[in-house]
């Protein structure tokens, strides 16, 4: 255990960005995942496809070759782009939180694209034509019966995408990102404690999935009090 | 910057010398991952608790950290460790390949044990009853009628999981191994042509993928003859 | 003709018995016997205990005091002695329970063969008589779920014989089917009570209590309330408790 005196701010700075990227690509991913399921229930043929091309290449793909091709590919991309305005400009360097968080973003979006999707579908029509029998207009009958009902059907697999996309954070060591795996991997390089560093990664990560799993069960009872049986 | 079309027929060659690599770390590990995986689940439903609470942490902890760590830890943290190096376990650990199947073997069990146990506990109460009121023993009715139909309610899940631990194999590249992921890499290095190799090698993936659901698919509907209507 | 009388043989008893679900007392000191041969209905308001009373008799629900006694063998933890009784004793349950991954005749087979190691011919020429018995030989090689409720029930029925079992439970065996299903198994359990089959159904076929039944019990929060003949039962009943319940159920 000596061996982390000295480590442990950076630890802490990693586990920092560890959030950092998690919030980010948090907001992404259910971005990507209503506009997926959005598109996967439209009418229009094409939307369609787009919605299907997304979900079969984002899930059918290792993660880490969605990060490497978005962080070398928009690299070169972005030079190439900025060679047109400056050609003395030999090679911009993308920031691989951003990088990173998009990847990821999009990746975990993909399942959460059909989990919307699921709960969607999964809303009990009678409900609906309950509502519409009682004259409650469709916008409303869309934000309090509809909504809800989705809501608890996509909460459990809601918070495995969360588990997803912490542990998916580990990965973006690989292109650079100063996050736990990287501090990790310096202090092995200084210490030769190669077997308590990276198991502290692990206390780390174990600890996120841990706060995410416990707030999911939360929101979960609290999203099916009225489903308790009473006594 | 130009794309260049010929570089994605031209590399796809190249990347597939490693699906050798890429086929026998999927293998191997989902053939272990999977016995593992039945082991921790009967663990999990003995009702002792020296059996499941052992199973259960151990499938929180690995399900609670990344596949990357723990492949870190085996790779760079047990070699450190002194009585790993005397032990039987070297053999394995003193090459990457044995890491990662560890790794990938672990993790996957992990998971998949949770999917049997979700196909178990699928299976109507009302069943396993009828079964030990005609006075068949608990390992009978496990056998002949809870299997059968865990198996049934599991396939869908189970499939999932078999195709993250394909994608799942694409990490072994960050330890050395020149799986189709670490070709690519290397490739992309000397080429610097990032687009054209990783869009190839995604091709690539995309057809194990989709060949694997398929797969799946017939297995499912060939074991759900029974329900019909 | 009452077998019970010319054959006085008590196959089933318990006495005493307790049972608990938690704080929920369940089975409040049941004394009951059964006679070879005898037909015995049990009837009373949801939740009153009758359920949990005959899952007691072949140890799907663990009395936790009093005995019970079954042919013979004292209900306890010892497993062998458990499994020997259940073969002696048939169960048909409410939802059929059929095993929906086999077809009609392997349900029927699966028992004999695993437990009894009978050859396979030999067990499907036992179900296809058993089929025949209980009216669909025809459905053998079909699965559960393409059949309707009252074949289901009936296939369960045959099923639980196919063990030649000295005793048969019902547990509600009518009450998740559609009205006009009701008659075909209600004929198949009167032809069975007519061969002499021992016999305790928990039902609310009052029509079939009264023509088939030697004994009607009544239950209510756990307790055996009034035990009777049919006559005396349906025309006499003594308890209050079991003429507030009648006149609920036969008012329509």
């Amino acid at each position: 255990m000596e061996s982390l005196t000295g480590w442990w701010d950076d630890f802490f700075w990693g586990s920092l960005i560890v959030v950092e990227v998690f919030l980010v690509s948090l907001v992404l991913m259910v971005l990507f995942g209503l506009l997926g399921s959005a598109a996967k229930l439209s009418n229009s043929k094409i939307l369609q496809k787009i919605a299907n091309g997304y979900t079969i290449i984002f899930r059918g793909t290792p993660e880490i070759l969605v990060l490497l091709l978005f962080y070398f590919g928009s690299a070169i991309t972005l030079t190439a782009i900025a060679n047109i305005f400056d050609p003395s400009i030999k090679f911009i360097d993308i920031n691989p939180f951003w990088a990173g968080s998009i990847a990821i973003g999009l990746v975990v979006g993909s399942y959460a694209t059909e989990t919307f999707r699921g709960a969607f579908l999964g809303v009990d029509p009678g409900q609906i034509e309950a509502a519409r029998a009682l004259g409650i207009s469709n916008f409303k009958t869309f934000v309090y019966i509809r909504i809800p009902a989705m809501w608890r059907l996509a909460l459990p697999p809601f918070g495995n995408h969360m588990l997803s996309l912490i542990k998916d954070t580990a990965l973006i060591s690989v292109i650079g990102l100063q996050e736990t795996m990287f501090v990790a991997e310096q202090a092995t390089a200084n210490t030769g404690e190669p077997f308590v560093m990276y198991l502290m990664v692990g206390v780390i990560y174990l600890s996120f999935s841990t706060i995410i799993t416990l707030s999911v069960m939360g929101f979960e009872k609290y999203g099916n009090k009225h489903l308790e049986v009473g006594k | 910057m130009n794309f260049d079309f010929s570089l994605i027929i031209s590399s796809i060659p190249q990347l597939l010398e490693g699906l050798g690599l890429t086929l026998q770390l999927w293998f191997i590990s989902g053939i272990l991952g999977l016995l593992l995986a039945i082991a921790l689940m009967l663990m999990r439903i003995s009702g002792k608790w020296f059996l499941y609470a052992p199973a259960m942490i151990y499938i929180y902890i690995f399900r609670g950290t990344p596949i990357l760590v723990q492949l870190f830890i085996i790779y760079h943290g047990l070699p450190q460790v002194e009585f790993i190096r005397e032990s039987f376990l070297w053999v394995v650990l003193r090459e990457p390949f044995g890491c990662g199947i560890l790794a990938l073997t672990l993790n996957t069990g992990a998971y998949v044990s949770e999917i049997l146990r979700g196909g178990v506990n699928g299976v109507p109460k009302g069943l396993g009853e009828a079964g030990a009121a005609l006075g068949l023993s608990k390992v009978q009715r496990f056998i002949y009628i809870t299997t059968p139909l865990a198996v049934r309610l599991a396939i869908p899940a189970y499939s999932n999981d078999v195709i993250s631990l394909m994608k799942s194999t694409a990490l072994v590249s960050t330890i050395t191994l020149l799986d189709m992921m670490g070709i690519a890499r290397i490739i992309v290095s000397e080429t610097y042509a990032p687009y054209e190799i990783f869009i190839s090698l995604m091709i690539i993936y995309l057809v194990i993928t989709w060949g694997t659901q398929k797969a799946f698919a017939l297995f499912e509907r060939r074991m759900s003859r029974h329900i019909i209507q | 003709m009452n077998l019970a009388n010319t054959e006085p043989r008590t196959v089933i008893s318990l006495q005493n018995v307790d049972k608990y679900f938690g704080e929920f007392h369940a089975l409040k000191k049941i004394n009951l016997t059964v006679a070879k041969g005898e037909r015995i209905v049990i009837c009373g308001p949801s939740g009153s205990g009758k359920s949990t009373l005959i899952r007691c008799i072949n140890r799907l629900e663990q009395h936790n005091s009093g005995n019970i006694i079954v042919d013979g063998h004292e209900l306890t933890d010892q497993v062998k002695d458990i499994d020997a009784v259940r073969r002696e004793v048939g169960m048909v349950f409410q939802n059929f329970n059929l095993f929906p991954h086999l077809t009609i005749v392997e349900n029927l087979m699966l028992a004999p063969r695993l437990v009894r190691k009978t050859a396979r011919d030999e067990a499907r020429k036992h179900a296809m008589k058993l089929l025949e018995r209980v009216r669909i030989p025809e459905q053998a090689d079909k699965y559960p779920s393409q059949l309707s409720g009252g074949q289901q029930q009936r296939v369960a029925i045959a099923r639980a014989l196919c063990m030649n079992p000295a005793i048969m439970l019902f547990d509600e065996p009518t009450s998740a089917l559609d009205p006009e299903m009701i008659n075909e198994v209600l004929e198949v359990m009167t032809d069975l009570a007519k061969e002499g089959m021992t016999m305790i159904c928990v039902t609310h076929e009052m029509g079939f209590a009264r023509s088939v039944a030697d004994t009607v019990v009544f239950m209510d929060a756990g307790e055996i309330v009034e035990r009777n003949t049919p006559e005396e039962f349906f025309n006499n009943p003594q308890q209050q408790r079991t003429q507030t319940f009648l006149k609920q159920i036969l008012s329509h």
